[in-house]
């Protein structure tokens, strides 16, 4: 253990010196006089004192802190793939920074970060509230962060994509930047953060006891929920304040507790104080990288970047090794569910499906007021491609939805949730980035190979280890907040088309073709067809392996092409009007909640669920804000974060939990 | 030889005029006109700008509170309708408004086709890598004063802006005693992160005009700017840098020290520039110059005194 200390610090120490003498004329020694006092007289001498040296201590600190927090929630919560980001700050931070520096342009930078970071605790208390202080060991606290996360961040995009002038510059603290001109954030961030040796001080024993499980630690005499809501507090309050002085950095938290037990640290002591270390070792390696690749290429590679560039492989090596005993988190289907599917409902989803499409056509605002009009012939022929297209969408990401949770039997499995979604929106951001070409024009096939490599990584990670539920889950989200840094960076640039991109990541059916919507509702058609004929293999699957090998099934045959499924629905839906977030989520678990048991009725049920929400969103869309459009893709967001936050704080009180 | 050329050139003409044709040449090609357009929308901020300038009758516009923040100049007729963010126009609106005309810029040729439904549409080539965007733009302004029989408008218009450029340049010269300063523009992205403008760039080519070099090399780009460190700009030793306003953070970079150390800050060779939008069409040159050259003149060696910009930052350094 003391080798293990001493070998990091060491490399802490070596590393640092890199980082300084890199790209940099003045000798060590003369380094060492500049920090002992001597006046910087030459201009790399002041570049060295004031933004090569407070880079480091920056990098040092916040990778401590990013560290120290990530074990922290990670041995509350005994989740060993939770990410502080995950619990909601950084899009608090992120849409509480939109929303003030489009309201109040001109405010002072001190009173910003304050705003940032009371948006970034107030996400965070929202997901507490929303879990429960009770509960803060189970799934339940990052399904409300998924939730929040979902929700707060098409908030924010709907506003960036409506006021993209001003939030151009903000793209650069979204990536994550280290910079520093001056010891100005260092003297910002330094007092904020002395609560962490509090925290290094008292929370070794409240987390060793808490292995023991809540009630076992109650057992012995903690009162488990103050001190819980104590650390956690703590924890939120170091987390806004790092984000709010470098931005969103991802991955640190998430891989330096892992990294610390894969490396032997046992105790919750170890844990912690290994954890701080690495978090500091694994920035400073990071944000050098980040600082010879800004060497080499003609732009800025902040380093949030180059922590998602080098942090996601790591979690995949770490996940495919992890420890099967430390996940703890198991999902199981819902079985209370007391509602029957009658025929009157299956004729209600009709008459709404068909209400949906009339409102959608028919009643539209212009500008003046709502109003119920005979289409024109020219609005005929703008609705319909969109009309249809948001259609066949929600078709697709429901049925791959149901698909997808059927499989793996998890009922959050979203294609969505799980990567697959973001993949297609890498693989065209991407090579939109490398080619030049628009993103409207660019081929399916580049979105389809994006979904299909990011769908393998997922069924490799699953079939190795036979993961749970949450563990894929969190793997998905983590997968997502690198394709998010990759889009963060590449928005960073400065162009001036990046309002193309970010209504193309929006997902929006503006730019739909009658072809074009014809071709994937017909291949909505297909899909919803195969995943129909597919039905009984699915039910078996879903049971067990085994009894599904017993009756005869190929049972890895047929799940890879179950699978190769949900794969295409995303691609096509990616390529067609880019990523549709939660429908593949939602619109499965409310069939299942209105009684489809069966996976027929499941699958049909949710295809005209998915379909009428989407049609409903882009309508919507289409008219609140005439005459400028919110993408269906980001109000399907908005609404289902919302219904899911929902259906959490209603579990919460009726006790039926849904998972 | 050459008087045959001519006469044939001209024969050409008259033909032309006979037919009463305008020919208009976009990215897509070749455009015939029978007259005038007198209802026009335009789907972006350059395209706007220009036909402004040019009397020409402009309906409606995408974004038009955003228009009216970042652009400004020239400003916005009253009445003009607003179309919505200019990544989605709103189509429905603009087919009610029946416009005969609608001008764009950079989209794609689905999108093209679609616009085609409402009204004949122009799609002009604005900001690529592979042209040069100030010529480009200047050519565009030709072509639709052409469309709007204003050529005459805009010749004047042009040569009012040569002659602008011939004024800012000698009283610049004046100011600098004849050695003008080399100068590079900048957008601060924040405190530590500066965008950088380059010879693709309206502002740099506004500057060259002006008798004005470079500071710093840029890399020609689709926009004309790239994204750098702020620690970029210490590589000016004896140029000057304007940076583009809103920057509220302006105070904050100032009170870090290495700013201070920087040898454009040391010398006093900062000057901020009035908001002017250095995406737009021909006359935006014209602003673009106008406010340059009088953030210029703060930084004239003779200024010193007068120069409240200049102490203000002075006290910064101290």
């Amino acid at each position: 253990m003391i080798l293990r200390y001493s070998v990091t610090s060491i490399a802490i120490l070596l590393f640092s010196t890199f980082y300084l003498l890199y790209d940099n004329t003045l000798s060590s020694a003369l380094q060492w006089q500049l920090i002992s006092g001597k006046t910087p007289e030459l201009f790399t001498e002041f570049i060295f004192l004031f933004a090569t040296l407070p880079r480091l201590a920056m990098a040092l600190m916040v990778g401590a802190v990013l560290g120290l927090v990530g074990s922290l929630l990670q041995q509350i919560t005994r989740n060993p793939l939770l990410s502080p980001l995950t619990l909601g700050t950084s899009a608090g931070a992120w849409l509480a920074l939109i929303i003030i520096s489009i309201a109040v342009p001109s405010l002072a930078p001190d009173l910003k970060a304050i705003v940032v970071m009371i948006g970034s605790m107030l996400a965070m208390g929202l997901v507490l509230l929303i879990a429960g202080f009770r509960e803060l060991a189970g799934l339940r606290v990052i399904l409300a962060g998924m939730a929040v996360n979902i929700l707060l961040g098409a908030i924010t995009s709907a506003i960036i994509i409506l006021r993209d002038q001003y939030a151009k510059n903000l793209f650069i603290w979204g990536a994550g930047d280290l910079a520093q001109n001056d010891w100005q954030w260092m003297i910002w961030l330094a007092p904020k953060l002395i609560i962490a040796v509090v925290i290094l001080a008292i929370a070794p024993r409240v987390l060793q006891l808490l292995r023991l499980g809540q009630s076992g630690a109650r057992s012995l005499g903690l009162a488990t929920t103050p001190v819980l809501i104590v650390l956690f507090a703590a924890a939120l309050w170091l987390m806004s304040a790092t984000i709010t002085a470098v931005g969103i950095i991802s991955f640190i938290g998430l891989i330096a507790p892992n990294i610390a037990r894969l490396l032997g640290a046992n105790n919750a002591r170890d844990q912690l104080y290994y954890s701080t270390l690495l978090g500091a070792l694994l920035l400073l390696l990071a944000d050098f990288v980040a600082r010879i690749a800004s060497n080499l290429t003609i732009d800025i590679i902040p380093s949030g970047t180059a922590t998602a560039i080098i942090g996601a492989p790591m979690l995949i090596y770490l996940a495919m090794r992890g420890s099967r005993a430390e996940d703890q988190m198991q999902i199981s289907q819902n079985t209370v569910l007391r509602s029957q599917l009658t025929l009157s409902k299956w004729l209600g989803i009709i008459g709404i499906a068909v209400f949906a499409l009339i409102v959608a056509m028919f009643l539209n605002n212009d500008g003046v007021s709502w109003r119920w009009n005979i289409p024109s012939d020219f609005e005929i022929a703008t609705r319909t491609p969109r009309i249809l297209i948001a259609l066949a969408a929600g078709i697709c990401m429901a049925v791959a939805g149901t698909v997808l949770q059927r499989l793996i039997n998890n009922p959050l499995a979203s294609p969505d949730l799980l990567g697959v979604s973001a993949g297609a929106t890498a693989a065209i951001v991407i090579s939109s980035l490398l080619t030049g070409q628009s993103l409207f024009v660019l081929n399916p096939l580049i979105a389809l190979t994006g979904s299909a490599v990011m769908l393998a990584i997922l069924v490799l990670l699953t079939r190795a280890k036979q993961f749970s539920g949450g563990t894929v889950l969190l793997l998905g989200i983590s997968l997502t907040a690198m394709v998010e840094a990759l889009v963060q960076f590449v928005l960073a640039k400065g162009s001036q088309d990046v309002y193309n991109m970010l209504s193309w990541l929006a997902g929006s059916t503006y730019n739909t073709e009658l072809t074009q919507s014809l071709w994937l509702f017909a291949a909505s058609i297909l899909i919803m067809v195969l995943s129909l004929i597919s039905a009984r293999s699915l039910t078996l699957l879903n049971l067990s392996t085994d009894i599904a090998a017993a009756r005869g099934l190929k049972v890895s045959l047929t799940t890879n092409l179950l699978l190769a499924l949900v794969a295409l629905s995303c691609a096509l839906v990616t390529a067609s009007l880019g990523p549709i977030a939660f429908i593949g989520l939602l619109a499965p678990h409310m069939a299942q909640l209105m009684g489809a048991r069966k996976v027929k009725s499941q699958l049909l049920l949710s295809a005209a669920l998915g379909g009428v929400i989407l049609i409903l969103a882009d309508w919507l869309g289409r008219n609140i804000l005439f005459p400028s459009q919110v993408a269906a893709g980001t109000l399907a967001a908005a609404l289902g974060g919302g219904y899911f936050v929902i259906l959490l704080l209603k579990a919460k009180v009726s006790r039926h939990s849904f998972y | 030889m050459l008087k045959g050329a001519l006469c044939f050139l001209t024969t050409l003409l008259i033909a032309s005029s006979l037919n009463a044709q305008i020919r208009i040449i976009d990215a897509q090609g070749e455009h015939l006109f029978e007259k005038p357009p007198t209802k026009v929308v335009a789907l972006n901020w350059a395209m706007a700008e220009q036909l402004i300038e040019l009397d020409a009758p402009l309906l409606a516009v995408s974004d038009v509170a955003g228009y009216q923040e970042w652009v400004v100049q020239p400003a916005l007729p009253e009445g003009i309708q607003d179309l919505g963010a200019r990544a989605e126009p709103n189509l429905e609106k603009m087919a009610r408004l029946q416009p005969d005309l609608i001008i764009v810029s950079g989209i794609t040729k689905e999108q093209v086709a679609r616009l085609k439904n409402i009204a004949p549409v122009l799609n002009f080539n604005t900001f690529n890598s592979d042209h040069n965007n100030p010529q480009v733009a200047i050519d565009t302004f030709r072509q639709l004063a052409l469309l709007f029989n204003k050529s005459q408008l805009a010749e004047q218009k042009l040569s009012a802006m040569q002659q602008r450029f011939t004024e800012l340049r000698s009283a610049l010269t004046t100011a600098y005693q004849g050695k003008l300063p080399k100068v590079s523009t900048v957008r601060f992205a924040n405190t530590a992160s500066v965008y950088i403008y380059g010879d693709n760039s309206m502002s740099q080519y506004a500057l060259k005009q002006l008798g004005i070099k470079p500071a710093l090399d840029i890399a020609t780009t689709q926009w004309g700017l790239v994204q750098k460190r702020v620690l970029e700009l210490s590589k000016i030793q004896t140029g000057s840098v304007l940076y583009f306003e809103p920057f509220n953070e302006y105070p904050q970079l100032q009170a870090s020290r290495l700013w201070q150390a920087m040898p454009i800050v040391r010398n006093n060779k900062v000057a901020a520039v009035p908001a002017t939008w250095t995406y737009g069409g021909a006359m935006s040159l014209k602003y673009l110059a106008e406010a340059m050259a009088t953030s210029l003149l703060t930084l004239a060696p003779n200024a010193t005194e007068q120069n409240p910009v200049k102490n203000a930052s002075n006290e910064a350094v101290q």
